[in-house]
């Protein structure tokens, strides 16, 4: 017969003191996510510039501007603007997936305030691309 | 070929610079596009502002990890750096170029001068951060003493006060942020360390961890209303990346307050080149 695992402390080290341990496991979880987050991101990035700089693309030139429909086909063609394009969004919605994550951790350890700060963060980062949209000139 | 490489030069110095002197790349990169390569402003700081996104990103994961950054804390004062740059967003497109030119003159005066202080000499190098150092603790576990929501926003060894004041120092750092193309960091972290009673190290963690959010905010705007160039925001996201990158690994075999002279000379001589072009756009 096995033994029972030993429970897990209530509190982690942390650089300065101790932390509980809902909030570590939390903040673990997010830091994998934003790393993750970045690193695709750079690596999306990174394929879009090298394959500027084979086509011999200025910067200077003026790029193209940002049209969601021509995502998908640019990205098939392999073309460069596709790759940057899809690794600026990347770039851009790790934060709010970092907050997603957050509201999801919050909501699951009952942490109600928390959980509506989190909710109004994505809310304005909606009204963002809402007003975005709107006053687009 | 070398105008995109230049590009990544240009950033990858920026990102060195701005890692070994704990500021974000925001402050270099949008003088390196106007001034060096002749981009239009609004083109610039929408360009900065992904690179401060893909930097802060990076070191948030790593201040998190090891628990230097206060989460709770960082996101309850970005849903206020969020709301500013939501407005610094929509205000940058109503201002002609002259007037955030001369913002920005402003605010490389004000860096300039603050580094001249000293006021960041206790500013922890990033190696130090990436190292996540002890800071002062009283071996607090951390956790609500009175059951407030303010007080379960406090950390190890310290108890966060004054919330209002950080809540303003936050909506004034995200419209500096969504108008300049910087972290912000220049605002938030005096605040949180000054005002609110945070430990300088976590103060300057927490602010890192705010960038992405506060950032993408505006950045949205930005990307929507066509303000982001892929062909200068790509080629500059990825040399500041690696600028970064290089200059946490070199902090330790550098001579920082030489480094920090020579820097004020450089944002100085910016911040008039600045001026002058604002008074030249008028």
């Amino acid at each position: 017969m096995s033994e029972a695992p030993a429970p897990r402390p209530a509190t982690v080290p942390a650089a300065a003191g101790r932390v509980p341990r809902r909030h570590a496991d939390l903040d673990t979880q997010i830091a994998r996510l934003l790393t993750a987050g970045t690193y695709v991101s750079i690596g999306l990035l990174a394929i879009g510039v090298l394959g500027m700089l084979a086509a011999g693309q200025s910067p200077f030139a003026g790029g193209p501007s940002f049209a969601p429909g021509r995502l998908i086909p640019d990205l098939v063609a392999l073309r460069p603007e596709g790759f940057l394009w899809l690794g600026l969004i990347a770039v851009i919605s790790t934060p709010s997936l970092r907050v997603a994550a957050s509201l999801i951790g919050y909501l699951r350890s009952g942490e109600r305030a928390m959980a509506v700060i989190s909710a109004l963060i994505l809310g304005i980062i909606f009204l963002s691309v809402a007003l975005a949209i709107g006053t687009e000139g | 070929m070398i105008g995109g490489l230049l590009i990544v030069a240009s950033g990858a110095a920026a990102g060195v610079f701005g890692s070994l002197l704990g500021l974000g790349g925001g402050i270099l990169i949008v003088p390196l596009l106007t001034l060096g390569f002749g981009l239009p402003f609004r083109e610039a700081v929408g360009v900065s502002l992904v690179s401060v996104i893909v930097t802060s990103g990076a070191s948030a994961g790593v201040y998190l990890q090891r628990h230097v950054a206060n989460l709770r804390l960082g996101m309850t004062l970005e849903l206020f750096t969020a709301t500013g740059a939501l407005v610094g967003g929509l205000i940058a497109f109503l201002l002609s170029e002259q007037v955030i030119a001369a913002l920005f003159a402003a605010l490389l005066a004000y860096t300039a001068i603050s580094m001249a202080r000293g006021r960041e000499r206790d500013t922890p190098s990033a190696e130090a951060e990436a190292n996540g150092d002890a800071t002062a603790t009283d071996g607090s576990d951390g956790e609500a003493t009175n059951g407030s929501f303010v007080a379960s926003l406090s950390g190890p060894g310290y108890t966060v006060r004054r919330l209002p004041a950080g809540i303003v120092g936050s909506l004034f750092a995200g419209v500096v942020s969504a108008l300049l193309g910087v972290g912000g960091g220049l605002v938030k972290v005096p605040v949180m360390h000054l005002l609110m009673g945070v430990p300088l190290r976590t103060a300057t963690a927490t602010s890192n961890l705010m960038i992405g959010v506060t950032a993408s905010a505006s950045a949205i705007i930005y990307l929507l209303r066509g303000g982001i160039d892929p062909f200068v925001a790509g080629p500059t996201a990825i040399g500041v990346f690696i600028g970064a990158s290089i200059g946490s690994r070199t902090a330790h075999r550098i001579d920082l307050r030489l480094l920090r002279i020579l820097f004020v000379v450089v944002l100085l001589y910016t911040a008039v080149q600045m001026a002058q072009r604002a008074l030249a756009l008028g």
